[in-house]
């Protein structure tokens, strides 16, 4: 028995003459873990401020917790949002975070909060102005971890974080999410690094949801398929392709969609090679160049 | 400037939350310095150098700054004191701090889950004990310079301007009428920058101007200075500083209903 934390109808956030966010249709349920993912200035920051009530949209229904969002507090008091670029009072240390953090999150953790400076090594008494970027990130992961909030947002959680504190990070987002199940959404460009982490993946690109889907049903939902060019071309025909490579007689098609028993048998008499994609190979491919409709004969580059 | 879809909000929670108030008074001073320890800090250095201004006074011009009642062996009372604003130095800086409560603490609030109206009237809440503290404060020091005899060295730091003249309560009301003003003009104006940004900024501070200018020639070409002064004297220090304190009020009402559509940063 799920229940849906998040319904959005036609979302859209304009800047002037700038649409960050178009049309947005999007429903998250509770208890799973999504990835928000997209290039820089996709419009996922946005889209979390929207969900957060910190902006107003422009056009279309939004329902966080059964109604809007912006200044209702029994919403708000279920979320928590550490804003990647988050502005934090002047001269604030990481020790001033963590002990107003109680007073706005009723299930927050400090016991799991202190363990989680030791593990991510973080000074706690140096000002947030002179911290790197690494140790930025991980005041808003911890905050994000302890408050333990039934709808927690990450933001870029990875951006500048050293390989161990990614680990860390990793390891402990799944521990206490199967102890204290919520809804968790990160957004991030870094998709490898969260890829094994998300049930469901969100892409978005210039402000359009490109695809919703379970990552489960994503994983091999795309094949590549190398060989001499002519045999894989003639191979994919009339197949969905989206992302094309060539090195002198050879190319690499990447299709949509999985290959059934018969065309895998076909491809392996024709000599061609079936690989799988990876999420972020997937999602170059869907993002890294204009594919949409009205532009669907231009060929991929990357 | 954004359009903005005006739905009536419909509630579940209560319409007055106490304790959702209280703790952004909390996290205002969750690290003291800002709105505690760097004003006491100014305070603290202007009255140093009023002190060394006194003594160089003194010692260097023995006889000529014989002025005052100078009865005994008191020391002589420095007259031209009255007229240092040394007492007002912490102003600035908490004109600042009522920038920076709205600039930076605002969008950590909101980060945190806090609604904006409990934000602003949390804000507010915190300003009007800031202020109490501070007017208690420079009231009292006002009545131990009198006491004496401006630290022993005829200085005037505090009970100086309109201070002194009267009693400890007038000294309170006022400079809690001012604190205040200086507050809510700080985050008031800010809040502007957060729903507007710069545009509405320059919006501000045209029209401001341009209200300031009309005003000026009006009363000029109606030859009404002479009028207005009569009045601003008639008014007496209470009186001006009820008007100061009604000017904070609106301050305060004004930032109210721009923030409630503010965005962060």
């Amino acid at each position: 028995m799920t229940s849906t934390v998040v319904r959005a109808r036609g979302l859209t956030k304009r800047y002037g003459a700038f649409t960050a966010v178009e049309a947005v249709d999007l429903t998250l349920e509770e208890n799973r873990i999504y990835g928000l993912l997209g290039r820089n200035g996709a419009g996922k920051t946005t889209i979390m401020q929207l969900l957060t009530g910190q902006l107003f949209p422009n056009a279309g229904e939004l329902e966080v917790f059964g109604r809007e969002p912006a200044e209702h507090a029994d919403v708000l008091r279920r979320m928590c949002y550490i804003a990647e670029a988050q502005r934090y009072p002047d001269d604030f240390k990481p020790s001033h975070v963590f002990r107003s953090a109680p007073w706005f999150f009723e299930h927050w953790d400090a016991a799991f909060a202190e363990r989680l400076v030791e593990d991510f090594r973080l000074p706690v008494n140096r000002r947030i102005k002179k911290l790197s970027r690494g140790q930025l990130s991980a005041v808003g992961v911890i905050v994000g971890l302890a408050s333990r909030a039934p709808l927690t947002f990450f933001d870029e959680p990875y951006l500048g974080l050293d390989a161990v504190a990614r680990h860390i990070f990793y390891d402990r987002l799944l521990e206490d999410y199967a102890e204290h199940p919520r809804t968790v959404v990160l957004s991030t460009h870094l998709i490898d690094e969260v890829a094994n982490l998300l049930e469901h993946v969100i892409l978005i690109d210039q402000g359009r949801i490109l695809f919703d889907r379970d990552a489960e049903e994503l994983r091999g939902s795309a094949t590549t398929i190398a060989g001499p060019r002519a045999a894989v071309e003639a191979f994919v025909a009339d197949r969905p392709v989206i992302g094309r490579e060539g090195l002198g007689g050879l190319a690499s098609v990447t299709i949509d969609g999985r290959l059934d028993q018969a065309a895998r048998v076909h491809a392996a008499e024709l000599g061609l090679e079936l690989a799988p994609v990876s999420l972020q190979q997937l999602i170059v491919h869907m993002t890294g160049t204009d594919l949409r409709a009205d532009a669907s004969e231009k060929e991929v580059a990357a | 400037m954004t359009a903005v879809i005006d739905q009536p909000f419909t509630r579940s929670e209560p319409r007055l939350r106490p304790a959702e108030i209280w703790r952004i008074v909390r996290l205002h001073a969750v690290n003291p310095t800002v709105f505690f320890g760097v004003p006491w800090i100014i305070l603290g250095g202007a009255w140093a150098i009023t002190m060394l201004i006194s003594l160089i006074v003194s010692a260097g011009t023995g006889v000529s700054i014989v002025m005052g009642p100078g009865a005994g062996g008191a020391p002589e009372d420095i007259d031209g004191m009255r007229y240092s604003w040394a007492v007002l130095s912490p102003q600035w800086y908490l004109v600042v701090v009522g920038v920076q409560a709205i600039g930076l603490t605002f969008s950590f609030a909101l980060g945190f889950g806090a609604t904006r109206r409990d934000f602003w009237l949390g804000t507010s809440l915190m300003f009007v004990l800031v202020s109490i503290m501070y007017a208690a404060a420079i009231a009292t020091l006002v009545q131990v310079e009198i006491a004496t005899n401006g630290w022993g060295l005829g200085a005037h730091m505090f009970d100086a301007l309109w201070y002194g003249q009267t009693n400890w309560f007038v000294d309170f009301y006022t400079t809690f009428a001012l604190q205040l003003l200086v507050l809510f003009i700080g985050a008031s104006v800010t809040t502007v920058y957060m729903r507007w940004r710069m545009r509405g900024m320059i919006v501000l501070m045209s029209t401001t101007a341009a209200i300031v200018i009309a005003t000026v020639a009006v009363i000029t070409w109606s030859n009404s200075w002479p009028a207005v002064f009569t009045w601003l004297g008639g008014l007496g220090i209470v009186g001006a500083f009820t008007v100061v304190l009604g000017f904070a009020a609106l301050f305060g009402v004004l930032g109210y209903i721009v923030i409630r559509r503010a965005t962060p940063r």
